[in-house]
């Protein structure tokens, strides 16, 4: 369903990535490994349309997207959620979802529909909803992050870090609302630095290095095998 | 030195009066600036064309509220174009550029403001003549009327920002315009949609002003330079700050000129201007941050 195929891409004159390339079936949880400031996020930023590949392609559904406006691809069904999660501060947590909800092809049911699925999920959200995002917890950002990309119905998720900085049982619900969208057939491309939750939930996983993957293999090969791991990842 | 009271107060009427028009120019320009970072350095000469627009159509109906509308309209529609064929290519750009494109544009707007209507000024009609007493003046209803029109529009665009789909739009894209345009917001229409509202309200301030102190080609410098010295007080892109700015140092003006010439009142916002800078250099309205 996504495609990249030696995809090039630099931040002004520093080549940040190095011929990515990846692939994600649909409905599929993958999850992307690799030390700090090897190119994760800007593969996510780069699949997102928020930087121009420089060379390669970006594939989605059989068409070429790479140079397309990050609004049309959210259209498309692709949906991210930074690791910084970028709430939009100033907007109530209902404004925040609404972002999403206001795109072409929507009825009145349907946002309704969307909402109820979300406030019954992140019952937190429902209570806050007349607050403004930026007076929400941490964790309660990072909830309100991934449901506000739920509002674009995507069929799939870019997700960076969700769990960094998150106590322990946040991380569980972050599991939790993985596992779910995984039963909903919505593909996740997940970056994170939590190996052993990455290994848990993914299907397959790749590992980056230097602008580059390195290493590819199912969730399944490398919970047997921690060789790999230790040699890319150092843990 | 003492001031009679009376004259305080017709100072203070004057000051709201000044200072309601120059919050509705202002608006456009904190707003433009609020969501797409640029100082658009031709916004008083859209003051003046949206001026010259509702003279025109004053001249050929008689009717001035048709004016305002379509002054409005017109230079609306004139601001959406010259922002996404000049402004949007530019996004993101240096703050250099956009301000030479944008003081380049001012200066193109003049010139045929000057070839197409001459040098002279025009006044417009007003479209009440009436006055009442206020102490020992004799005060036209039109500058308060100005004063409560600047006002309804204000508050009707700051309803429009609180409510609905298009506000949030806006909201959304002067928060984060990455995270707006990944959440599906059409971002660079956002922008081209902004800077024609802060366009039609130019227009309109130029139509309301143009009973007052006339419509001439050369007006528009003037109308920049106030509003972006309220718009820096005010904390750029700050739209409660820029028309508090705007209220605060034309009543400081309108008091300054009590004991000194209306024209070296002027100093005061510039006094004001210089004195932001110095110690809060964010507005008066944005916590300077640490
Ligand atoms: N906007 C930018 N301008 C210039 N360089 C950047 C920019 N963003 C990231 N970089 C650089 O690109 C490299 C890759 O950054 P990226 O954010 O993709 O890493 P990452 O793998 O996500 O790291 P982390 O695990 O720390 O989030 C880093 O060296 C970083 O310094
Ligand atoms: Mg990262």
């Amino acid at each position: 369903m996504l495609t990249l195929t030696e995809v090039h891409t630099y931040y002004g004159k520093s080549h940040i990535l190095l011929g990515v390339s990846l692939e994600v079936q649909p409905g599929e949880v993958v999850g992307l490994l690799g030390r700090n400031g090897v190119g994760k996020s800007t593969t996510l930023k780069t699949i997102m349309g928020l930087v121009r590949p420089s060379g390669g392609h970006v594939r989605f559904e059989g068409r070429e997207i790479a140079g397309t406006a990050p609004h049309r691809l959210a259209h498309a069904g692709l949906a991210w959620v930074p690791e910084d999660r970028r709430i939009f501060r100033l907007l109530t947590v209902m404004e925040n979802l609404r972002t999403g909800l206001d795109r072409p092809g929507m009825t009145e049911a349907r946002r309704r529909e969307l909402l109820d699925k979300v406030y019954a999920h992140f019952p937190v959200l429902a209570e806050r909803r007349s607050q403004a995002g930026g007076t929400l917890s941490g964790g309660e950002q990072q909830m309100l992050a991934i449901a506000r990309a739920m509002m674009l119905e995507p069929k799939i998720i870019l997700l960076d870090e969700p769990t960094e900085g998150l106590m322990p049982r946040m991380v569980g619900q972050i599991r939790e609302i993985i596992t779910l969208l995984h039963q909903d057939r919505v593909a996740i491309l997940l970056v994170e630095q939590n190996v052993p939750l990455t290994l848990d939930v993914s299907d397959r996983v790749y590992i980056m290095e230097k602008g580059l993957v390195r290493h590819h293999a199912t969730a399944a090969e490398l919970r047997a095998d921690h060789a790999v791991i230790h040699q890319y990842l150092g843990v | 030195m003492s001031i009679p009271l009376d004259q305080i107060l017709i100072q203070t009427v004057n000051g709201l009066v000044n200072g309601m028009i120059l919050a509705l120019v202002a608006s456009g320009l904190t707003l433009i600036f609020g969501i797409m970072d640029v100082v658009n350095f031709a916004h008083g000469d859209l003051v003046m064309l949206g001026g010259f627009t509702g003279a025109v159509t004053i001249a050929a109906t008689g009717n001035f509220w048709l004016a305002l509308l379509v002054a409005v309209l017109v230079i609306a529609v004139f601001g959406a174009a010259l922002q996404a064929t000049t402004l949007r290519p530019l996004l993101g750009r240096d703050p250099l550029t956009t301000i030479l494109a944008t003081f380049g544009i001012s200066l193109v707007l003049q010139k045929y403001a000057l070839w197409q209507w001459g040098p002279s000024a025009r006044r417009i009609q007003e479209p009440l003549t009436g006055q009442f007493q206020l102490f020992y003046l004799q005060y036209p209803w039109y500058r308060v009327l100005t004063a409560v029109l600047s006002a309804a529009i204000i508050g009707g665009f700051w309803l429009f920002l609180r409510h609905g789909k298009y506000g949030i739009w806006i909201r959304a894209t002067m928060q984060d315009r990455i995270m707006a345009s990944a959440m599906g917001i059409p971002v660079p229409w956002v922008h081209t949609g902004v800077f024609a509202i802060g366009a039609g309200m130019a227009a309109a301030s130029g139509v309301l002003f143009g009973p007052l102190g006339g419509v001439t080609q050369n007006m528009g410098l003037d109308f920049t330079l106030r509003a972006f010295i309220v718009v820096v007080v005010g904390g750029m892109g700050n739209l409660g700050g820029s028309i508090f700015a705007a209220i605060l140092i034309s009543l400081l003006e309108a008091y300054a000129s009590l004991v000194v010439s209306p024209a070296q009142a002027v100093i005061v916002s510039f006094v004001v201007l210089i004195l932001t800078l110095l110690f809060r250099p964010t507005g008066l309205f944005v916590p300077t941050p640490k």
